[in-house]
């Protein structure tokens, strides 16, 4: 049995970076598996590394570093905290 | 329905899907599928292969003939080349040399065994270069080297232990080679350098690290987030991407170590898993087209998430996601 959990960093979707019809809610959606007994989520400590700086502990959507791409990350990407699944944010 | 340039959806329409998600991750199966070698392809390759090392030993007993790159992982998309190497049994680099060089590539001109014979004796890692008669591959033998064969062994052991590497890895593949950005020579990004970039991403991806998602149910996703992440985010200047050795990977600063400085910034470092000390993207000057490519693919994948989200069911009709950013141009399989 598997559920579906949408993506949940934009709790505003009519936020200022996007239009209703272009939230990034519509693709960024995964058929999450169930934690249960046999199952249990665990918090990846040593999986967690930041895109921007390199540094250990944090994604890189929270870097306090200054950006290194220039391209701009709008609408916040994969790697950030608030994709962890609930229970371990 | 029967767009030649993504023949991967004939027969196979997923445009019912509520998710649109859910319809790139049958797409790409859907893909993978047609790309995939048929028995007899597969049977017509470990021939070719056979027969060479048995010619190959009859020559030379004292010699061992291996397989390496996407032959020997299984990565390989219709038409990719074969990759041999030639090493002595006491490994004592007995082959290593000009005349060796030259009397192998006679022997397979004298006896048919290929065609369009190339002997590249002048390159930094000597090779014979030709076609196999029969199929019609392309097939590069060197002699002694002996990384290739570990390298092999050591992406075996990853698509193993890393469900979904191996369908993302022939997507981006894909992707590059349309683009001619799979090319080495040309500043593109080679095998190697892409299995390792999408199992970093992988494994390092909260989802995929917290097991909370099985990724074979998630490719389409998983995909646009490839993208998004070396398109969009990625601190190229700054982050290498590294693997312990467990295979593990993690980040580590550019200034932590010499190897992976550089008068441009703005590269590639990628660290070899068996040399801390070596970077093995080095020969990926072409970034700036390689970041391009993956931002754009970002855009386009996502632009259509949201036109077929908004799209009625008529006009979803004989639509493919994938076809935005994956062309096939080969002959129909």
């Amino acid at each position: 049995c598997k559920q579906r959990r949408k993506f949940n960093f934009c709790t505003d979707c009519n936020s200022k970076t996007h239009s209703a019809d272009r939230c990034p809610n519509i693709w960024r959606s995964y058929i999450t598996l169930p934690q249960n007994k046999a199952h249990k989520f665990k918090y990846p400590a040593d999986l967690i590394y930041c895109y921007n700086c390199a540094e250990r502990g944090h994604y890189g959507d929270e870097c306090l570093q200054q950006r290194v791409s220039k391209t701009p990350n709008i609408n916040g990407s994969a790697f950030t905290g608030e994709n962890l699944p609930r229970e371990l944010r | 329905n029967n767009n030649p340039r993504y023949p991967w959806i004939r027969n196979n329409d997923h445009s019912k899907q509520i998710e649109i998600s859910d319809w790139l991750t049958m797409e790409i199966k859907d893909f993978i599928k047609y790309i995939s070698p048929s028995a007899e392809e597969i049977q017509a390759r470990n021939n070719t292969v056979g027969r060479l090392r048995e010619c190959i030993t009859g020559m030379w007993p004292d010699a061992e003939v291996h397989c390496f790159g996407s032959f020997a992982t299984d990565l390989y998309l219709p038409g990719s080349d074969i990759d041999m190497v030639v090493v002595s049994k006491a490994r004592n680099n007995k082959y290593d040399n000009r005349s060796s060089l030259y009397q192998l590539s006679s022997y397979i001109r004298n006896n048919k065994l290929g065609i369009n014979v190339e002997t590249i004796a002048k390159a930094k890692v000597p090779i014979i270069k030709f076609v196999d008669p029969a199929t019609k591959i392309h097939i590069d033998i060197s002699f002694e080297r002996t990384n290739g064969i570990k390298a092999a062994e050591l992406i075996i052991s990853w698509i193993k232990d890393t469900p979904g590497l191996r369908e993302l890895v022939l997507i981006v593949k894909q992707f590059l080679a349309v683009r001619r950005l799979n090319v080495v020579h040309t500043g593109g990004l080679g095998g190697f350098a892409t299995i390792c970039l999408v199992r970093s991403f992988l494994k390092l991806h909260p989802r995929m690290a917290t097991r909370s998602i099985d990724p074979l149910e998630n490719l389409g996703v998983l995909l646009i987030e490839f993208f998004e992440l070396y398109g969009y985010n990625f601190g190229y200047d700054n982050t290498v991407v590294a693997f312990d050795e467990d295979g593990d990977p993690y980040y580590v600063s550019k200034n932590s170590n010499a190897a992976f400085q550089n008068r441009n910034p703005f590269t590639l470092a990628i660290q070899d898993p068996h040399d801390k000390n070596n970077n093995i993207s080095r020969g990926t000057f072409n970034l700036r087209d390689i970041k391009r490519a993956f931002g754009g693919a970002f855009e386009l994948l996502v632009n259509k998430c949201y036109d077929m989200n908004q799209a009625t069911y008529k006009e979803r009709l004989g639509q493919s996601v994938l076809g935005d950013i994956i062309k096939y141009k080969g002959k129909q399989r």
